[in-house]
């Protein structure tokens, strides 16, 4: 159930969530388990984006239903598993929806240039 | 090993977690539980408690925004697939859905109705507030004698228990300048009657203090359905003048819809207008009473303090006036509510027909969850591989009942369509019951009860099938796919479904055979005069125009003689009122009756006088009826206002005083002895007010003597419909300004004084056939279905050499034991509620014997008809064919 795979079409792809967008970020540099993409956003975004256990496995299933992640089948060495976690890893649809949606963003700053919009403050 | 206590602050995640759906905490539950602690472990290492608060907050918030995606998510997952295999069992879905479309529409319907009558609070600020007072006679046994001008002003100046006391009292005046005269029915009330109960205008104004004032321009407020049929809604209608009492009256405001107690009235005008009300006796006489009385109690006063403090009053009134109030009458005032006044006679019927269409929602239920078990059987392989593919129970459970909420909601939509249909034929109903039928419509109010039956139902009849359908899952893979063996259990609940939708319905049926026999026996009542062939017009002269008795009797008598002179008229008579009229019946007999005095019979000190009804008629009124003459004789034209006043009395009075002598020639006298009456005949009862409503005693004066306000009506020869114009046309001959309201034939009065319980028998009539068409296709269903369940072991009892003869008994009596089990808890279940319709009967005891036997010969019929086709098929099985199926 759920929704199609389809909807990974780059050309179609609709805006990622920022949360969305950050948990794949988060796996692009290899597999990680709930826990530790949650550090590695507020991390990386000096704790401006905090995820928490209620948002981020929601945002996981959905992630899992549009086939972006899968869980993986490695598992660390015996000594350091914790059965109960389970390690997610982007999928190649998943680095696409991902890649579009750095192009979409890098296209909007683009635009903002073109714009001068960064330009800074006259002094008055 | 010891198990080591679970810490708090997990338990509560665990207790959070129950806010997402099963499905989402079986596959993330644990792995959730495992990254919150982690994350609160490190939050509270490195910022103590305000990081574990901080975590806390975080994960609340989380947790409440995912939720409710997830729930609807998978709601829209699961209506998805209900919708899928609705369309692919479209046969049981059109079936289930029109149903229970029954069901919530008879319940939407009926609810729409006491909604607007009996829940909702009175369309004026602060209802509550607002009462009724009435002043009765009660050794008389005379509910509402009205007040006078000085008790009136007496209780307004006196009371402390109320914030404002206004008057109110109904005339009939002509209204020239907009068409045919018109008879407007006026509403006579206190300048400050609307701010009393605090009613806004559509347009305009309301009375202003001025207006009641003597000398003032004569103003009139129009009622809103006045206004709207009789002047189309004119928006310019405000300061538009027309001719009432001889003189211009404008209108200053038009009312918006709201109740009309205790009369409906066309128009309202301020007291000082009216002029019987200015009249000098009316304003000096204390006993002069023909006015009603409203009150607004003072915040936080309650009815029992007000009825304490009107009653001093009445006692110091008493004790002031002893002759207005002599003990013999028993006087005193009561204080109700105006709600409980507005909706009193309309609850016994609302009641009944809501506990009818309740129960035909719960026929509804059992049926239609009889259907989802017997689809069931159809369905048990599909959800047993859906358990085996993981499907938690609470999930198929879940499944099952967003299937059933979705068949209820489209019920329910079907159901709001039908209810709407109906609605105008209900408010005319309803405005026989009650003046707050204006009020009934379909809001909001209603479509939250019915989204709430739709919801309720499908918990009901979706709860019974998955419950026991979820007792068969882990079996359904294990048998073959006929099912024959797990259905045991699921067949006896479906019995008892059906038992039950007998039992509903049993009770139905009686409820409306109760109403049809009493129906019935009310179309049979001998009212005592011959309605066919008479046409009935109330016809108003201008009495402003015929000041003296004596010019209102020649009028009347050259207007009588006139139609009498029409080709087609056997005779004319006019009255104060004729025979089931539904002004006479609205205004009841204690508007008509007073208390008289018989010469010679002296009262005990302390004895209440006797009361009778009165009526003025003119000489041929009782041959036009056809009202026999059982001693004496009729009025004559001889018995003049100048000659001796004479009586005819009806046979109730004869029986009443003179059981055991001839009353002819006795003498009563209505004004306290002032005048004295002789008898000069006894005429046939009549049943005046209400065919159920046996004839108390009345007495019938010459109209010629007491000329009063008055209806026309006319003996013809042929059909009195086609006589309307004809005699209209000769009356407006005789006066050009009579008004000629309300004509109809008095057979089609008589026909409508019976609208009430015609309604309530047809409603419940459709209900209880409804709940037979139900029951009977439940019965039809279950035994089919055992029919073809047993198909193997009644084809080896054949091949074994039993009769086809006895199958089909075996099969019928199986039918039939279901039906008898069903009847006899029906039996007692409307002998329980015997008290519920005992108010709406006549002639017909709540346990009436003939009814229940019909009903039980009617209902076990149907069980039988209905078995019958499937026992059938039984019979003629072939063992042969069984056999090689197998």
């Amino acid at each position: 159930m759920g929704r199609s795979q389809e909807s990974s079409d780059a050309g179609k792809q609709e805006p990622l969530t920022t949360a969305m967008f950050h948990v794949l970020l988060a796996l692009a540099d290899g597999e990680k388990h709930g826990y530790a993409i949650l550090k590695e956003v507020a991390r990386r975004t000096d704790g401006k984006v905090r995820l928490s256990a209620g948002t981020l496995y929601g945002i996981i299933k959905r992630l899992n239903a549009e086939n972006w992640i899968v869980e993986s089948a490695k598992r660390p060495v015996a000594g350091l598993d914790d059965e109960r976690r389970r390690y997610y890893r982007l999928t190649e649809a998943g680095r696409r929806v991902a890649v579009n949606e750095a192009r979409r963003l890098e296209e909007l700053v683009a635009m903002a240039r073109t714009k001068n919009l960064f330009r800074k403050p006259e002094l008055a | 090993m010891k198990a080591t206590p679970v810490p708090l602050s997990k338990r509560m995640f665990r207790a959070l977690l129950k806010f997402l759906p099963e499905d989402f905490r079986s596959d993330y539950g644990r792995e959730m539980e495992h990254t919150f602690e982690d994350q609160e472990r490190e939050a509270r290492s490195r910022s103590g408690v305000t990081g574990v608060a901080r975590v806390w907050w975080e994960t609340l918030r989380g947790i409440f925004t995912t939720a409710p995606r997830e729930h609807w998510e998978m709601l829209q997952q699961d209506a998805a697939y209900a919708l899928r295999t609705m369309r692919k069992n479209l046969g049981f879905t059109v079936l289930a859905v029109l149903t229970l479309a029954l069901g919530i529409g008879a319940n939407t319907a009926i609810f729409s109705v006491v909604h607007g009558v009996l829940i909702k609070p009175l369309p004026y600020a602060q209802g509550h507030q607002l009462v009724f007072i009435r002043q009765q006679a009660q050794k008389e046994g005379i509910d509402d004698t009205g007040f006078s001008v000085h008790e009136i002003e007496d209780y307004r100046q006196q009371s402390h228990s109320l914030a404002g006391l206004v008057e109110y009292h109904n005339m009939s005046f002509i209204l020239y300048g907009h068409g045919d005269p018109d008879r407007v029915r006026t509403a006579v009330v206190s300048a400050n009657y609307f701010d009393l109960f605090r009613i806004s205008p559509l347009m305009g104004r309301t009375f202003l203090a001025d207006d009641d004032k003597e000398g003032a321009a004569p103003v009139l407020i129009l009622s809103y359905e006045y206004w709207k049929d009789k002047f189309g809604s004119d928006p310019e209608i405000v300061g538009k003048t027309f001719e009432l009492n001889d003189k211009p009256h404008t209108v200053v405001g038009v009312l918006p819809p709201v109740p009309q107690y205790p009369l409906e009235s066309d128009v309202f005008m301020p007291t000082s207008a009216c002029p019987f009300r200015s009249s000098k006796k009316m304003a000096e006489d204390r006993d002069m009473r023909m006015m009603e009385a409203f009150g607004r109690l003072k915040p936080g006063v309650s009815l029992e303090q007000a009825n304490a403090d009107l009653s001093t009053i009445a006692g110091q009134l008493k004790a002031e006036y002893p002759k207005s109030y002599p003990d013999s009458m028993g006087y005193g005032v009561v204080t109700t509510a105006l709600r409980e006044e507005l909706t009193h006679d309309a609850k016994p019927t609302l009641f009944v027909l809501l506990a009818a269409a309740g129960f035909v929602l719960l026929i509804a239920c059992a049926n239609v969850a009889n259907l989802t078990l017997a689809r069931m059987s159809q369905r048990e392989r599909e959800l047993a591989v859906r358990t085996a593919l993981g499907a938690g129970r609470s999930r198929l459970l879940r499944q099952l009942l967003t299937e059933s909420a979705l068949m209820a909601l489209f019920g329910g939509a079907l159901g709001l369509v039908a209810a709407y249909a109906s609605l105008g034929l209900l408010t005319d109903f309803a405005a026989r019951l009650t003046p707050r039928a204006r009020e009934i419509r379909i809001d909001f109010g209603v479509l939250v009860f019915t989204l709430v039956a739709a919801l309720g139902t499908s918990m009901i009849f979706g709860t019974i099938s998955a419950f026991f359908s979820r007792i068969n899952l882990s079996n359904g893979l294990k048998e073959g796919s006929s099912g024959a063996g797990s259905g045991q259990h699921r067949n006896r609940v479906r019995s008892v479904l059906i038992v039950s939708q007998i039992a509903f319905s049993f009770m139905l049926l009686i409820g409306a055979g109760l109403m049809l026999r009493s129906l019935y026996k009310l179309q049979q009542v001998d009212a005592g005069f011959v309605p066919q062939r008479v046409l009935a017009m109330r016809t108003t002269l201008s009495f402003s125009k015929y000041a003296t008795n004596e010019q209102a009797a020649v009028a009347i008598k050259k207007l009588l003689e006139r139609v009498e002179a029409e080709p087609g008229v056997l005779s004319a008579a006019i009255t104060t009122g004729y025979p089931l009229e539904a002004e006479v019946i609205a205004a009841g007999p204690t508007a008509y009756s007073g208390p008289f005095q018989i010469q010679g019979r002296d009262l005990r000190p302390g004895e209440a006088p006797p009361v009778g009804g009165q009526f003025s008629v003119s000489s041929n009124y009782f041959q036009t009826l056809g009202i026999p003459l059982k001693a004496g004789r009729f009025f004559a034209d001889t018995d003049m206002q100048k000659s001796e006043q004479v009586v005819i009395i009806n046979e109730a009075m004869k029986q009443q005083f003179w059981s055991n002598e001839s009353p002819i020639g006795q003498h009563v006298s209505g004004d306290n002895g002032e005048h004295w009456a002789t008898i000069v005949g006894v005429v046939g009862d009549v049943r005046e007010f209400g065919l159920n409503r046996a004839a108390s005693p009345e007495f019938f004066v010459p109209q010629l003597q007491n000329p009063g306000a008055a209806a026309l009506i006319v003996r013809t020869v042929s059909d009195p419909g086609t006589m309307a114009r004809a005699i209209t046309k000769a009356v407006h001959e005789v006066d050009s300004q009579a008004a000629i309201t309300r004509v109809m034939t008095l057979e089609q009065a008589r026909h409508d004084s019976l609208a009430s319980p015609r309604v309530t028998a047809s409603l419940l009539g459709l209900f209880a056939a409804l709940a037979l068409l139900i029951a009977a296709s439940g019965i039809g269903g279950i035994m089919a279905l055992s029919v073809s369940q047993r198909i193997r072991e009644i084809g080896i009892r054949i091949a074994l050499g039993a009769q086809p003869s006895a199958i089909l008994r075996m099969i019928l009596g199986q039918g039939l034991m279901l039906a008898v089990l069903g009847l006899s808890i029906g039996v007692a279940g409307a002998l329980a509620l015997k008290g519920l319709m005992k108010s709406l009967l006549f002639g017909v005891t709540p346990a009436d014997p003939v009814t229940f036997a019909t009903v039980g010969i009617v209902l076990g019929g149907a069980a039988i008809i209905a078995s019958y086709l499937p026992a059938r098929r039984a019979a003629s099985i072939d063992p042969v064919d069984t056999l090689r199926m197998e």
